[in-house]
């Protein structure tokens, strides 16, 4: 068994990130890891329920043996064994983010040639973290273009606080990850303002979007709106999308308790009109995503419009357990541009 | 960590609400499992039949949010929730046959759902440990707009209330009253006394003696000296409390002021001694009177120049320690008996307080009375209180010239536990007064018995000169005495044991000579035959 790999789970951002992060690349690369200082600096630090959830799905998929994989413990041991190819079933609590689980077990799931089907019940549309819809539009199909035979799959949506979402991520055999380069966004190929109401009222949705539109001064956009009857409990948001020819982007506005429907679409708007006047193809939530695929296709570059500190604390650790020089260097024109060399 | 199941009530009202709404509203049992920190492995639900359809939706949002826990409902039959023995029925039924496992799972009840008597009913089963089990109280967010509610852990082992025991501390410490234990007393003696010895406690590091019979608190106020010093002054040393009369031969110097490893057999290794341990603190030496010639000869050394020789040592100790002693002999007549050194006389008696007995502040009484009883409560968890009429029962016996006390306070506090131990439901009635009055006459009678025949051959003052200790067994020997025809024959009776050990060989003359320290022979005792 390889070196165990000692990681500070402090360090950077110094959230769960660290922690999937590791969990995926430790399938990944077969080589186990300590992990101290989980989450020190939050409120409630230590393993949460959510990060619980993710450790044993990742537990599971590897065979791994665990140490200290309670709640609140600041420490984990996570050593893998055999990584087997399957069809997996987790649940996370909370209503916490289907999405996030998906990240500890996507990047084994990435390098396997083998098919593989996971299903996660939990929150589908999440605040600070990818959306449902986020990963259909826009990751997969970067994802797609790297040789990856992955879609994923929205089958019931859930919303926090209630949950009951189910999203499932489905793996085709065969596939070789390839590096890939964005650095431009071609033309804009269509505009959509939508908006989603889960038991609630649809003047909710209609509102939202008539904000977005206005703001942008769009004309012949796309509209969408869906209401769904089926959730477990009640849900709203909106968001813009504009595609373009390498790239799609995406903002999502959450609906919450006593906040207008107006506030609700601002809450999108200021980060696409920012988006709008610049030229990077990549924004900054994608960018987060795209680091940990093109490092296992050992390389690849794009340019994006400001990395985040949670891309920054990610890029830390996939150079600590992947043999992959990650470098973000600022460009003349406010964009950034980030390069994964392998080494 | 174990694995942790919650038991409680389904409400009826407080858990149902508008389905619609009901991800905007504080349900109590749902919130349980929508804390990220807070992992639930099993839930046990009560409810009743008919909340078939409320049942079925709870569970199934906890399932939703919260696909770690095993869930399990539990239907309890009882005609009417607010029936309190139907209730405590079905709850003790189900304690009954429900296999807990305390040494592998942790168990809350929660107590926010089910009717009052339901939490009631949960409350005393779970405190009488029918449910091993600490209590959980959930409380709505603190601002709608928060979907985190709140919740808390009750450990009902009383010993954790730290916070309440805190406050209760935090009532009693203030200088006078504290010295008091908080005692509002009423006689002005006493009172100006203790406002004496606070002046002189916190102005003062000179040695202080007390003075009283046994049983007036010497001790009590000694202890309380040192907390008063530890709090205002910042005294950080321990206190230190030893009874002379229980140093006997040579432990008594090694007890006291150490001794290094080989100084006599059985000395296996190094010892401190108290007066080591107290530096820093404060030494409280009851009972100084008892203390041999060379234990004062020290001990002398030891407060003039705060230095001594352990045992077997060649190199002295220093130990910077405050001293009060307590004495409830005369020890100015122990001086003119040679018994006692008259120069650590001079030392101690500076600051000289003499506590008065509890025949001496009858006015007392009541106030001391009710501090017994918190007393009480305070070491059972139980709270005990006196029927009208009885308290004036058991005042007015106290206050007739027939209650001796002659224990003092050690015996009120005694009295005062007997009757709140046997109190039914916590009340002190007139019959538990009637018996208590019975017990205290049997004891201070056989006490004036004994007292009697002691008082004749020793003289008046016989218990300003010797310890309980010393009289308890000087009783016993007269028995013997009174009971054998010779010297001889009483010794070979004592000292049977050594003798059959033949550790000891002359029994009439170790027995002459232990009569002799009380100034009494053997022919005067039999001039003078003790009945019994």
């Amino acid at each position: 068994m390889s070196e165990l790999l000692h990681i500070d789970g402090s360090q950077g951002e110094g959230g769960g990130q660290v922690l999937r992060t590791a969990l995926g690349l430790s399938l990944v690369t077969g080589r186990p890891f300590q992990i101290d200082a989980i989450r020190a600096r939050r409120r409630k630090p230590g393993l949460m329920r959510q990060h619980l959830t993710a450790v044993k799905a990742a537990g599971e998929v590897g065979r791994a043996r665990l140490r200290g994989a309670e709640l609140g413990s600041m420490s984990l041991r996570f050593e893998p064994g055999e990584v087997r190819a399957g069809e997996y079933e987790f649940r996370i609590g909370t209503a916490g983010s289907t999405n996030l689980v998906l990240q500890a077990v996507l990047p084994a799931m990435l390098v396997s040639d083998q098919a593989w089907f996971v299903r996660i019940h939990g929150g589908t549309h999440n605040r600070m973290a990818p959306t449902a819809p986020f990963l259909t539009h826009c990751f997969v199909p970067m994802l797609d273009r790297m040789g990856a035979r992955v879609s994923v799959h929205l089958e019931r949506a859930g919303f926090y606080p209630a949950g009951g979402g189910i999203l499932s991520c489905q793996k085709r055999a065969g596939g070789q990850l390839a590096p890939l380069d964005i650095l431009e966004r071609g033309k804009l190929l269509e505009k959509e303002a939508g908006a989603l109401v889960a038991q609630l009222s649809r003047s909710i949705a209609q509102r939202e979007i008539a904000v977005i539109t206005k703001e942008l001064s769009w004309q012949k956009n796309r509209t969408i709106i869906e209401e769904i009857e089926d959730s477990q409990g009640p849900g709203n948001l909106c968001w813009i999308r504009m595609a373009y020819e390498h790239s799609t982007a995406w903002f999502t506005g959450f609906g919450e308790q006593r906040k207008s429907a107006e506030r609700v679409a601002h809450s999108c708007l200021d980060e696409a009109k920012a988006f709008l006047a610049h030229d990077a193809p990549i924004e900054k939530h994608l960018c987060d995503q795209l680091l940990l695929p093109m490092a296992l296709a050992g390389g690849g570059s794009f340019r994006t419009t400001a990395p985040t500190p949670h891309s920054l604390t990610n890029a830390e650790v996939i150079q600590s357990f992947l043999p992959i020089d990650i470098r973000f260097e600022k460009e003349p024109d406010r964009a950034w541009l980030v390069t994964l060399t392998a080494q | 960590m174990k694995p942790l199941v919650v038991l409680g009530f389904l409400g009826t009202q407080i858990d149902a609400t508008d389905p619609a709404r009901r991800w905007d509203r504080w349900r109590p049992t749902v919130s349980l499992f929508q804390h990220e920190d807070f992992l639930v492995d099993r839930l046990e639900l009560f409810r009743e039949r008919k909340d078939e359809t409320l049942t079925r939706m709870v569970l199934e949002d906890i399932a939703s949010i919260s696909p770690e826990t095993e869930l399990r409902d539990h239907t309890l039959e009882f005609k009417d929730p607010w029936d309190f023995e139907q209730v405590f029925a079905a709850l003790h039924d189900f304690a009954g046959s429900y296999d807990f496992k305390p040494e592998e799972e942790d168990y809350l009840v929660h107590i926010t759902t089910g009717s009052h008597v339901a939490q009631i009913c949960l409350f005393l089963l779970t405190e009488s440990r029918h449910f091993p089990a600490s209590l959980i109280q959930s409380a709505p967010p603190i601002q709608r707009s928060h979907y985190e509610a709140r919740y808390q852990i009750i450990d009902l082992d009383l010993s954790r209330y730290d916070r309440m025991a805190a406050r209760f501390k935090l009532e009693q410490a203030q200088g006078v009253d504290y010295l008091k234990s908080g005692i509002p007393t009423r006689n002005p003696a006493f009172n100006q006394q203790i406002e004496l010895i606070e002046k002189v406690a916190l102005a003062s590091t000179a040695p202080v003696l007390l003075m009283g019979p046994t049983g007036a608190g010497k001790s009590s106020l000694a202890g309380r000296i040192y907390e008063l010093r530890r709090q205002r002054l910042g005294m950080e040393g321990p206190f230190v409390e030893v009874n002379c009369a229980t140093l006997r031969g040579d432990s008594a110097m090694s007890t006291l002021f150490g001794h290094r490893k080989g100084a006599f057999t059985g000395a296996s290794s190094d010892r401190g001694g108290l007066l080591r341990e107290a530096h820093g603190g404060l030494l409280f030496l009851d009972e100084i009177g008892e203390l041999g010639p060379d234990e004062q000869a020290m001990l002398l050394r030891a407060v003039e120049a705060r230095r001594f020789l352990p045992l077997g040592s060649d190199q002295e100790t220093e130990s910077d320690f405050q001293l009060i002693a307590g004495t409830n002999r005369d020890l100015r007549q122990r001086v003119r008996e040679g018994q006692f050194r008259e120069d650590l006389l001079a030392r101690i008696d500076l600051w000289t307080f003499e506590l008065p007995g509890l025949k001496d502040r009858l006015e007392d009484l009541p106030p001391n009375l009710d501090y017994e009883l918190q007393q009480f409560t305070a070491r059972s968890g139980q709270r005990v209180r006196f029927n009208k009429e009885a308290r004036e029962h058991y005042l007015s016996f106290a206050r007739s010239p027939e209650a001796l006390w002659a224990g003092n306070f050690r015996d009120l506090g005694g009295s005062v536990t007997r009757m709140a131990t046997l109190a039914p439901a916590g009340r002190i009635r007139v019959d538990e007064v009637r018996d208590e009055i019975t017990r205290l006459r049997r004891a201070w009678q056989s006490h004036d018995e004994s007292s009697h025949r002691l008082e004749t051959l020793l003289g008046r003052d016989y218990r300003e000169r010797f310890d309980d200790f010393d009289l308890f067994q000087l009783e016993g020997v007269l028995k013997v005495c009174a009971s054998s025809a010779s010297l001889s024959a009483a010794g070979r009776r004592l000292f049977a044991i050594s003798r059959a050990r033949k550790s000891s060989s002359n029994d009439a003359d170790r027995l002459r000579k232990y009569l002799a320290r009380f100034n009494l022979d053997f022919a005067e005792l039999q001039q003078e035959p003790l009945p019994g």
